[in-house]
């Protein structure tokens, strides 16, 4: 019994410590550009895809279920990275929110026709990292890995397209890498956490992180540390209180945001030097 | 065609109401950069009536539910209002999209505690257009009225603060209070309209014909006129089409107020090539 315990948490655990590196830096850049919606739209299609794919018989979980996620979420990147709006009277926000409403109506238009659609779209929302797997584990991490050596390798373009975007050659073809690595681990995460819980694990620890420094590499060890202690509160708690798994997790990983934004309105400015200073 | 107006008429009324209100505000959400701010507000409404239910056993739209979800907006409203001024380093969109995610996460949580929430879930995203009754066509047009003339007395502040809302300037009291007086109104429609159109339909009322006004003039008086006949057009396509083929009504309205948006656009751009040529 106590080494099933064990078992269960040390998947979990690992699972979330690799994805939160990933996760909070690919957050700092949608943050700092002000892309929150982009997320949603990849995560839609991605949850669109699969259900795509149950349309024309292929099994949610299996891999030609991920291999269709794949492909609207590519679709997706590509969409993101090439419509922009040239009037400053439309933010590119607005037009990524309307990508996700769209995303949104395809998939309950598809939900509509779908026998038991409707079960579908709860359960894309929700996730089922309960039953985590170390295959799947591994799968995910090698995949991650990846990702972060080509970020890691490439990370003067990405910065340089949040921080002085007029100075990027062929914007919009890094504008569609940076997608296309939010998509894929996009496609790999919602099936197992689901499409809230990803959300939250891009957003909540990126976004703590902003407030408190402007560099990226304290950030993203500013936000995986916070990230990795709301989550393990929220697990345990989730555990042995018998709560809901996925919502715990945000909603503990929400505590900590709130209380990022308190010490942010008691301390305005002042304390960004302090902070900066405990590194 | 006798039966198709008695099955369309009054959803056809309940998306001329939500969408005359939802286009207006639409321009000043646009202007604020706070996207976002539909589905937040909208998710926060819900997980107040969930409260609701499982707390007092209050039943589907007694007024408890609506006091719990007000309430839940007010301290919403207030949040932002308050916080605007205050992060640094994020926008408000951000901590309005993260806002959402707690919301959802709460509004799981409870659902997760009490089950036979879930129906809940499908019904807060699609909505039930199709049923929309008159008591609530004539609530909604009682509410948005009173709604309209306070936006109209109060257009002066509200659009001076919406203007350069980027601006780090306003730090005052002042602009704090009007931007709680426009998310409290603000939160109210949204949730008045998500009970009967579902947050699909409200946001595309909210965000889609204020970006096509936009594409297309930058004065405040053709784009209210452009809101709202593009909002009509794609109401009444979207009926026929939901009508005849059997679809859901709300997504398929925001489908065709998506294909106008679509079409605006690239009639604009051709229109500036020509132009440029």
């Amino acid at each position: 019994m106590t080494s099933e315990i064990v078992r269960f948490f040390s998947v979990q655990i690992a699972l979330i410590a690799v994805v939160l590196i990933l996760h909070t830096y690919i957050g700092l850049h949608i943050i700092r550009r002000t892309l929150i919606f982009s997320d949603l739209v990849l995560d839609q299609l991605a949850a669109f895809g699969a259900m795509a794919g149950i349309a024309l018989g292929v099994e949610y979980g299996t891999f030609s279920s991920y291999l269709s996620s794949m492909v609207a979420v590519l679709l997706g990147a590509l969409l993101l990275a090439l419509i922009k709006p040239k009037s400053r009277a439309i933010p590119r926000e607005a037009v990524i929110g309307i990508m996700y409403a769209m995303a949104l109506v395809a998939s309950l238009l598809l939900g509509d026709k779908l026998c038991g659609g409707g079960a579908y779209v709860t359960k894309t929302l929700a996730g089922s990292m309960l039953w985590v797997t170390w295959p799947l584990v591994s799968v995910t991490a090698v995949v991650y890995i990846l990702i972060l050596i080509f970020h890691f390798m490439f990370r003067r373009k990405f910065i340089d397209l949040a921080e002085k975007p007029d100075s990027v050659k062929s914007e919009k073809f890094w504008d569609f890498l940076l997608f296309v690595t939010q998509g894929i681990i996009t496609v790999l995460i919602v099936p197992i956490a689901g499409v809230l819980l990803a959300y939250a694990f891009l957003m909540i620890p990126a976004a703590i992180a902003a407030m408190f420094t402007k560099k990226w590499a304290p950030a993203v060890v500013i936000g995986w540390s916070i990230g990795f202690i709301a989550c393990l509160i929220g697990l345990c708690s989730s555990y042995y209180f018998n709560l809901p798994y996925g919502p715990s997790l945000v909603l503990s990983l929400g505590v900590f945001f709130i209380a990022a934004i308190i010490i942010r309105c008691l301390f305005p400015h002042n304390s960004s030097v302090s902070v900066k200073g405990a590194q | 065609m006798l039966p198709i107006i008695q099955v369309l008429g009054l959803p056809f009324l309940a998306c001329i109401l939500m969408s005359s209100i939802l286009g207006y505000l639409g321009t000043h959400v646009l202007k604020r950069e706070v996207i976002f701010i539909d589905i937040a507000l909208a998710q926060i409404a819900a997980v107040g009536s969930i409260a609701a239910h499982i707390a007092f056993k209050a039943h589907g739209d007694s007024a408890l539910v609506y006091g719990c979800s007000l309430g839940c907006v007010l301290i919403a409203a207030a949040f932002y209002a308050f916080v605007r001024s205050r992060i640094i380093q994020i926008s408000l969109e951000a901590v309005i999209g993260i806002s959402y995610a707690i919301a959802a996460a709460a509004a799981l949580f409870l659902v997760g505690i009490a089950p036979g929430g879930h129906m809940h879930i499908q019904h807060i995203l699609s909505g039930s257009l199709l049923w929309a009754g008159w008591k609530q066509i004539i609530t909604s047009l009682a509410v948005f009225s009173v709604i309209g003339v306070c936006f109209y007395l109060i257009r002066k502040p509200i659009a001076e603060i919406s203007n350069d809302y980027q601006k780090d300037t306003a730090k005052d009291l002042r602009a704090v209070f009007w931007d709680f007086i426009f998310y409290v109104l603000l939160g109210v429609v949204i949730t008045l309209s998500v009970q009967v159109g579902g947050i699909v339909v409200v946001f595309a009322f909210l965000i889609i014909p204020a970006i096509i006004s936009a594409t297309l003039t930058s004065r405040l008086g053709p784009q209210i006129t452009i809101i709202w006949t593009s909002a009509i057009l794609a109401s009444l396509a979207g009926l026929l089409f939901a009508y005849y083929l059997d679809f859901s009504i709300g997504p398929v309205i925001a489908l065709f107020l998506g294909i106008e948006l679509v079409i605006v656009s690239i009639a604009v751009k051709l229109s500036h090539k020509s132009s440029a040529l």
